[in-house]
């Protein structure tokens, strides 16, 4: 926990460096240090030990050449020796004993000499005694004759005195007289006083001193437990060696001390005897040691102070950082609304909080952007959807059946390649007796085509009851779709008029797809001449295509979606597929089959590829039998015309057609055709009116076509009425009036070169009165 | 069928014309003619009575020729009166609205009402004056 701070890591990392760099140095100025002191040490301890020894040496020479100057003056003085001994004894304090002893004459009956023996008692006084009356005589004992030998003077080694309970060491010097050892001098050297001079030695704390004799036994030791025990022999061999005066033992013989030890010795002249001096090698290093740990605990302070500081430091500098931390998990929650760290400082962190809060800000904007740019799509989807419904809202139901008399039924299926597309199609009842059906493309995809779907959708309705016929309504419907259409879209546009009554069906297209004939043998396609596309040239026209459907015969009308519906690669349907995919239809399927089966084959055939284009199908099936209508051809003549009209009556009869209609019929085909024999040919050329009757049950429905002027009766003045008609100069318009009043329904439309009138007249009610 | 005329004068200020049949524009001509030949002999004030009990069929021409009637008996200072008109013909009036109501009869009795009144009127206009 504490390490994820990186003041605290920081701090310790500092610490662990700074010890690490501690450690290095400390560990090589101790050791330079160390060999600095070692050095000294040595010299030190070696000057120590050659001044000892020196001081040692002196007070050996002194008993050496007070024993030297006895045997000199006893040569000649023997008989006073006694008095020599004592006055030798009183000044030489490290003598506790001397003796003169001299050899016996040779002849055994002389008395010995006498040799006397001056030492120190107990309480300071000198007593002597003759050595030559002791019970062992003297004159043989190694000691005399060893000492005969030392003409020089030599030590002895050194003994244990029973009588004095000290010990001694001897000095004997031979007494010569006339160059020959007559007796020797012995001097009884206590060892007190070489203890003394090692105690009293300026050592360094802890080391101590020896001295070793020839033999390599310990003469003098600051532990008086191994005075008289031989010295160690690893001591003994590098003693011996002769090597430089300072040697390394790894274990000191004395018990007291631990550890390796420095031992450092120096010969003792006149004497076979060594001092050594012997340093623990823990105590040369002791005072550095104790002076490096002290530096090192100060130092390991010290850094614990850097480091304490680096971590107050860091973490009052980085406090921000925390915060800005905290306000990041804000930010990543989407909490954009809070308080940030005050910046009053210019340096990283400053310019870190104060790119953190302009990055809130811009992030509030950007989300505010993002969120207004999500509304609007959603708006835009939710709109879209909506343009879909009102889309599919202008197209009429999928499935129209002839609800009078079931003579014909229609099926449709439209389907975007995207929301909203530019396939239509329609259909509507003109009048009772005319069903107008239409399928159409437009140019484009997308939005701009769906709304000039919609626009020729539209216009095709509202245009279809002034039009009457598909070549009028594509020609009104090309004219007002050119207007304004900066763009260029165009339509194209199948128009069929059905006469609900025969199954007569009357086709125009403005460059779409030829439609197909199904249901009698192979599926046929009904390749006629069209027009242009609606939207881009005014001036077009749009032949007609006469088609009379048989019963159970089905006209196909699709849209380019289903011919060039595309595989996987990019292989179009086609004519041929469609034709065959139809073939495959039996001939009494319901109308839906043909838009199952031909869907289902393009499906199958375009598998998983993305629809292109917006298909479009609509089937038109005629259950109906045909009507044979009934046709009255009038020359233009008025004899003809009534002629006519007594056999339109009598065909109306025939037909049982009530005499009250019957009678109405004639008034207005009487009116009308009057009307058109006297103006319609102004010219005086022969012309011809057609009539042809379709007797009802409910409805007389006649249509009127000549080939005179163009005359449409719905749109002569309608006469001042009422009014006397005896007041007028001229009576006209009368007869149209009563026309138009007594038809029920009146239509008109201009062909290229013919009116064309239809005419309706439904029967009275019960009561008389006709709706 | 074709039109056919009656015309008979119950006095010498008042003629009654039966019509019947057809009153068409193949056929008012006839009635025409028969007017031009009988309304100069009624006197000047005289009445025109047309009974249509027989007509079965009128058209606009028939009703232009019952107008040129009219318009020549009011020249005379006479009246045109109309009498039993069958529904086609009362249908076709009715949509032209071209003749006064008050001239238009559907019994004999009715008329003879009117015609009494009227030469009430008449008389007692003479007496006044």
């Amino acid at each position: 926990m504490v390490l994820r701070s990186i003041a605290s890591r920081m701090a310790l990392w500092v610490l662990a460096g700074s010890t690490l760099v501690l450690a290095a140095i400390g560990v090589l100025l101790l050791s330079l240090t160390c060999a600095q002191i070692l050095q000294h040490t040595h010299r030190e301890a070696a000057a120590l030990a050659a001044s000892a020894g020196s001081e040692i040496q002196a007070r050996i020479d002194r008993v050496a050449i007070s024993a030297q100057m006895l045997a000199t003056i006893i040569a000649t003085r023997q008989d006073s020796a006694e008095p020599l001994l004592r006055d030798t004894l009183q000044a030489n304090h490290d003598i506790d004993g001397l003796a003169a002893v001299f050899r016996p004459s040779s002849s055994p009956v002389d008395a010995p000499p006498y040799s006397p023996f001056v030492n120190r008692v107990d309480n300071g006084a000198l007593a002597s005694r003759d050595l030559s009356s002791d019970a062992r005589p003297y004159w043989n004992s190694n000691w005399f004759l060893g000492g005969l030998s030392c003409s020089a003077g030599c030590w002895q080694r050194p003994f244990l005195s029973l009588s004095r309970q000290r010990q001694l060491i001897n000095y004997s010097v031979a007494i010569s007289r006339e160059g020959r050892p007559v007796g020797i001098i012995n001097a009884d050297v206590t060892l007190d006083w070489l203890h003394q001079i090692l105690g009293h030695l300026d050592k360094p704390e802890g080391a101590y001193a020896f001295v070793l004799d020839s033999d390599g036994d310990y003469l003098a030791h600051d532990n008086p437990a191994l005075v008289g025990k031989r010295g160690a022999p690893a001591l003994l061999e590098v003693l011996a060696s002769d090597q430089a005066e300072s040697v390394r033992l790894p274990v000191a013989q004395n018990a007291q001390v631990h550890g390796a030890v420095w031992v450092y010795s120096a010969p003792i002249e006149g004497t076979r005897w060594r001092l050594g001096l012997v340093v623990p090698e823990a105590q040369i290093y002791a005072g550095v040691r104790r002076i490096f740990l002290w530096s090192l605990l100060l130092g390991m302070l010290a850094l614990l102070g850097v480091a304490l500081i680096i971590l107050l430091t860091i973490r009052r500098t980085m406090a921000p950082l925390g915060m800005l931390a905290d306000r990041a998990e804000h930010v990543a929650r989407g909490e954009l609304d809070f308080e940030l760290p005050s910046t009053s400082r210019h340096d990283e962190v400053g310019r870190l909080t104060q790119s953190f809060d302009q990055m809130r800000h811009e992030l509030a904007l950007h989300l505010q952007d993002l969120a207004r740019v999500a509304r609007e799509k959603q708006r835009l989807a939710s709109e879209l959807e909506i343009a879909h419904q009102i889309q599919i809202g202008l197209l009429p139901s999928e499935h129209y059946l002839d609800a009078v008399c079931a003579y014909f039924e229609l099926h449709a299926a439209l389907r975007p390649a995207r929301a909203v597309g530019g396939d239509l199609y329609s259909y509507f009842m003109l009048d009772p007796e005319h069903f107008f059906v239409m399928v159409g493309d437009v140019s484009d995809k997308g939005i701009p085509a769906a709304l000039f779907m919609a626009q020729t959708i539209t216009l095709a309705k509202a245009l279809a009851p002034r039009a009457q016929t598909p070549r009028n309504l594509l020609q009104l419907l090309n004219l007002e779709l050119c207007r304004g259409n900066d763009s260029c879209m165009f339509v194209t546009l199948l128009c069929g008029l059905l006469d609900t009554k025969s199954g007569n069906l009357v086709l125009a297209s403005a460059g779409h797809e030829p439609p197909i004939l199904c249901g009698h043998g192979a599926p046929q396609l009904l390749d006629f001449t069209t027009g242009a596309v609606l939207g881009l040239y005014e001036d077009s026209d749009y032949p007609e295509h006469h088609q009379r459907l048989r019963q159970g015969e089905t006209l196909l009308m699709y849209t380019d979606g289903i011919t060039e519906a595309s595989d996987h690669h990019q292989q179009m349907y086609g004519i041929e597929r469609t034709l065959g995919s139809l073939a495959q239809v039996p001939p009494a399927a319901p109308t839906a089959g043909y838009i199952e089966r031909l869907l289902g084959d393009v499906d199958r055939f375009v598998a998983d590829a993305a629809q292109a284009d917006d298909i479009t199908l609509l089937a038109l099936t005629w259950h109906g039998a045909a009507q044979v209508d009934v046709e009255v051809c009038v020359a233009s003549q008025l004899a003809d015309v009534f002629a006519g009209l007594d056999r339109c009556e009598h065909l109306l009869q025939e037909a049982d057609v009530i005499s009250s209609l019957r009678s109405d019929v004639r008034l207005v085909l009487e009116e009308l055709l009057v009307n058109t024999v006297e103006y319609g040919y102004p010219d005086g050329r022969s012309g011809q009116i057609r009539v042809v009757l379709h007797p009802g049950p409910e409805t007389v429905t006649v249509e009127l076509i000549d080939d005179g002027i163009a005359f449409d009766p719905l749109q002569s003045v309608c006469p001042n009425l009422p009014g006397d008609l005896a007041d007028r100069e001229q009576i006209g318009g009368l007869g149209i009036h009563l026309a138009r009043t007594v038809t029920s329904e009146m239509r008109y439309t201009r062909n290229a070169h013919s009116n064309h009138l239809l005419l309706r007249f439904i029967y009275p009610n019960q009561d008389g009165s006709s709706s | 069928m074709t039109l056919s005329l009656h015309s008979n004068f119950s006095a010498p200020d008042r003629v009654v014309v039966q019509v019947g049949g057809r009153l068409d524009a193949m056929t008012f001509g006839e009635l025409d003619e028969a007017m031009l030949v009988l309304l100069p002999r009624l006197d000047v004030g005289g009445t025109v009575v047309i009974d249509l009990a027989g007509l079965e069929y009128v058209s606009s021409a028939g009703l232009r020729s019952f107008a040129k009637i009219r318009k020549s008996m009011r020249a005379r200072g006479g009246h045109t009166l109309l009498l039993n008109p069958q529904p086609q013909v009362r249908k076709v009036f009715d949509i032209v609205k071209a003749v006064p109501v008050n001239e238009v009869f559907t019994s004999t009795q009715e008329l003879d009402a009117y015609l009494d009144r009227m030469q009430r009127q008449i008389t007692e206009g003479d007496s006044d004056a």
